[in-house]
């Protein structure tokens, strides 16, 4: 009946598009004759199909014939076998047809098995690429508003990455991001490696250990990578405290508690912390005070089946900064200049607690959640401070504070929007301040393709000397290749 | 120096009090055993009896690919004995961040504790390609065989296999458990294919392809599904389209699972002049369907309501 109808279907869509395309009567015939002809083949290759379908049908039908017969025969024979059906017993005429029929299901486990195998490059690393553009206009210059983005319209193909990731072996598994990132200036994409980190999967008491090139675990968003954020740009926030993403080459230890409760404890070193933060120099002798600590504590609590709450706390130190920028390479150090004088960092700490309040209600929780993610940074910086004519100063510790807040509504399987508040001291000089209040909404077309519009209003104070200033982003991301639904991107 | 030292004490104390605040119990001497979604839960239980300790990730409302990866599950795997899972990617969406996550070796994939129910099942629907074009495809094929109360019973047949590995002294009780619910469940499936026989042929379409396993062995049409494409929700033509057919073809019964919106389903049925049933997916996903046996006595009964004509 299936195949009649869908015969039916077939010959009319063929009669339906062909007739109502064609010009003149001429043409009418021509398409009807290969209509017929193209039926012709369609009949002929069901045909062989049912014919196909009957052969296997006779095929399994005399499979469980045999089956049953073999099954009726151990059971009239044997009754004392197991009823997980292991025989028992010296191979007798009954013990043979038992063997047979255990070989018979062996070999029916087999078939269905392989039915469930994979391609014999199951042992090639699970492979992705993500892309990135960033489709935006910005009111003012970047000299205005200090941005290393120009002002006007901007298209910035943010990121091309290739994920790929495997188990390494038994005790293993590695990943690595390979970014292809444009030039803000010259548009020139140039390569990087995010990370490339090899992590644990079986040392005892609850620990894994990360270690190589890999986003440090700080705060909430901090080692999200950019086309995975709530929102179209990083907060302020992170971007100035953090320098970026929170990437770092250094080992990491985890540890879950072995508590009834979710508690997430994790510690690391490195060499540096940050996208934008230059490792530490490695000069003729390091000592420990030339790496970068961090640690983070979280938990979570379901307040209702359908409201969690996840908190935590993280802490960076670097206890001896100056050696940054001690790099001889380094021409040009970044020393940040305030009131005339020269800022060098000599010590370095960041403080911040995060909170994601989450109602996602079980039952359709792919269509409507509200999500609210709040992280504060304290930021408390020692400076070496010198003078334009290069006479130093005493030095200076700067706290300053940097926080962001966002609320995020999903009102449909594919649409989601949201806020974004953002403050920002200065991490130099905590009198420069800037607030930014970001309206978004996401359009999700599938999993893999993702539309995100974005106006963002950004006010700067007096002392900062930039304007204040408006955009618009429009973020295209999409994914194609292997996926994954990872633990930090829950 | 002295306010390094203060800021490190700081973070130990912080951690410490932490770790205190939930004081470890006593492991229970039952085995621990999680289930992804519910109904391997009540099969796990009918099995093991008194000497299992079953916890199930979803509660049965939720969707199977859309249980919520929440890091309370996390601490429930890290001390399992055993994971019983669908298979056939079902869970690909939450399980595999919460093994990693789970730092619990035994239940990792291919070790003892990994119990995967579909070992013995063929699979239905295996795409000839996994191409995102025919949207979010589980490779192994259709994941929903457990809503064929036959295929079911090679999901419990495993279960079984993996409770006696894992305590083999316990066997003779286990047997006599499995032995038990399955006499129960081979006479419930004599009464459901008795419900569902004046049914035989009938067409009906869901909003996600559960229920290919389900139509096959009641002698059901599954004419097709409200999503576009798995994971894909439906264009405005789509659903056009989709009325228009199931007009032609006299198409009764719409299923929502009650994990998507009643909206789209609903007017589908009122444009195609069907009835929209809601259906679970699993054990818990509407009232009154707490375990296996309910949950398709329900499912049963509600899709032979849902044709009078027929009976």
């Amino acid at each position: 009946m299936k195949i009649m109808t869908a015969l039916v279907t077939l010959c009319l869509s063929f009669l339906f598009s062909t007739t109502l395309f064609a010009q003149t009567l001429e043409d009418r015939l021509k398409a009807l004759e290969e209509t017929v002809e193209k039926q012709g083949q369609i009949i002929q290759e069901q045909r062989g199909l049912q014919e196909s379908l009957r052969k296997q049908e006779q095929t399994i039908d005399e499979q469980k014939k045999l089956i049953q017969k073999l099954q009726t025969g151990a059971g009239q024979n044997n009754p004392s076998s197991g009823s997980d059906g292991t025989a028992t017993g010296p191979l007798t005429p009954t013990g043979e047809m038992q063997q047979q029929m255990q070989e018979l299901v062996e070999k029916v486990d087999q078939v269905a098995e392989a039915q469930t195998r994979t391609f014999p490059s199951i042992f090639n690393p699970a492979i992705g690429l993500v892309g990135e553009t960033i489709f935006g206009y910005r009111g003012k210059g970047a000299l205005q508003t200090g941005s290393d983005r120009p002002g006007g319209f901007d298209v910035f193909q943010r990121s091309v990455e290739l994920n790929a990731a495997a188990a390494v072996d038994p005790y293993a598994k590695a990943y690595a991001v390979i970014n292809a990132t444009a030039d803000p200036v010259t548009g020139e994409a140039a390569l990087g490696v995010e990370e490339a980190a090899l992590q644990t999967t079986s040392l005892p008491w609850n620990l894994e250990l990360k270690a190589g090139r890999f986003f440090g675990e700080f705060g909430r968003l901090g080692y999200i990578h950019d086309h995975e954020l709530p929102f179209v740009n990083r907060p302020l926030a992170l971007a100035q405290y953090i320098g970026g993403e929170s990437r770092t080459d250094g080992l990491q230890l985890n540890w879950l508690v072995p508590v009834e409760h979710y508690v997430s404890l994790t510690v690391g070193a490195g060499d540096q912390f940050g996208g934008d933060n230059p490792p530490n120099a490695v000069g003729d002798f390091r000592h420990g005070s030339g790496l970068n600590y961090w640690s983070r504590l979280s938990t979570f609590f379901n307040l209702t089946p359908d409201i969690a709450l996840e908190p935590g706390i993280s802490g960076l130190w670097n206890p001896k900064t100056d050696a940054q920028w001690a790099d001889p390479g380094a021409a040009n150090p970044p020393f940040p200049a305030v009131n005339g004088n020269t800022f060098t960092q000599r010590e370095r700490r960041l403080y911040g607690a995060d909170l994601v309040l989450s109602y996602k209600p079980l039952s359709n929780n792919q269509f409507e959640s509200v999500t609210w993610g709040t992280e504060v940074l304290y930021s408390d910086n020692r400076y070496d401070v010198t003078d334009p004519s290069g006479s130093a100063l005493p030095s200076s510790t700067v706290g300053s504070v940097g926080l962001y807040s966002y609320l995020t509504y999903k009102f449909h399987r594919q649409w989601s929007t949201g806020f974004l508040y953002e403050f920002l001291e200065n991490e130099v000089n905590k009198q420069d301040k800037t607030f930014a209040y970001s309206p978004y909404i996401t359009w999700s077309l599938s999993h893999w393709n993702q539309l995100r519009l974005q106006y963002t209003h950004t006010d700067h104070n007096a002392v900062s000397g930039l304007q204040s200033d408006n955009a618009v982003y429009l973020q295209w991301a999409w994914i194609i290749g292997a996926h994954s639904h990872g633990w930090q991107q829950r | 120096m002295k306010s390094r030292t203060y800021s490190l004490l700081s973070l130990i104390a912080l951690a410490a009090l932490f770790c205190c605040a939930w004081v470890a119990p006593a492991y229970a001497e039952k085995i621990r055993v999680v289930a992804t979604l519910t109904d391997l839960a009540d099969f796990t239980r009918a099995v093991g009896g008194d000497l299992v300790d079953v916890k199930s990730l979803a509660t049965g409302v939720e969707d199977t690919h859309g249980v919520p990866m929440k890091p309370s599950f996390v601490p429930i795997m890290n001390r399992a004995d055993l994971l019983v899972l669908v298979g056939f990617d079902c869970e690909h969406a939450f399980l595999p961040a919460l093994l990693e996550a789970s730092k619990n070796p035994r239940i990792q994939i291919n070790r003892p504790g990994y119990v995967d129910c579909s070992k013995g099942i063929i699979p239905r629907e295996v795409p000839k390609s996994t191409d995102h074009s025919e949207g979010d495809v589980h490779p192994y094929g259709n994941p929903h065989y457990i809503l064929d109360p036959v295929l079911a019973k090679t999901a419990i047949g495993n279960i079984y296999n993996a409770l006696v590995g894992f305590s083999p002294q316990h066997k003779a009780e286990f047997a006599r458990n499995r032995d038990a619910y399955l006499a129960k469940l081979n006479a419930k499936i004599v009464e459901w294919e008795n419900a569902v026989r004046p049914l035989k042929g009938t067409k009906f379409v869901s909003y996600h392809e559960h229920w290919p396993y389900f139509a096959a062995r009641f002698g059901l049409n599954y004419f097709g599904t409200i999503e576009l494409k798995p994971g894909v929700d439906p264009s405005p033509r789509h659903i056009q389209v989709l009325v228009s057919e199931m007009k032609a073809e006299h198409v009764p019964i719409v299923v929502r699972e009650p994990q998507f919106p009643e909206k789209a389903p609903k007017r589908i049925a009122e444009q195609a002049g069907a009835t929209m049933v809601t259906l679970p997916i699993m054990p818990g996903g509407v009232p009154h369907t707490e375990t296996y046996i309910k949950m398709m006595d329900y499912i049963v009964h509600t899709m032979v309501a849902a044709v009078p004509a027929k009976k």
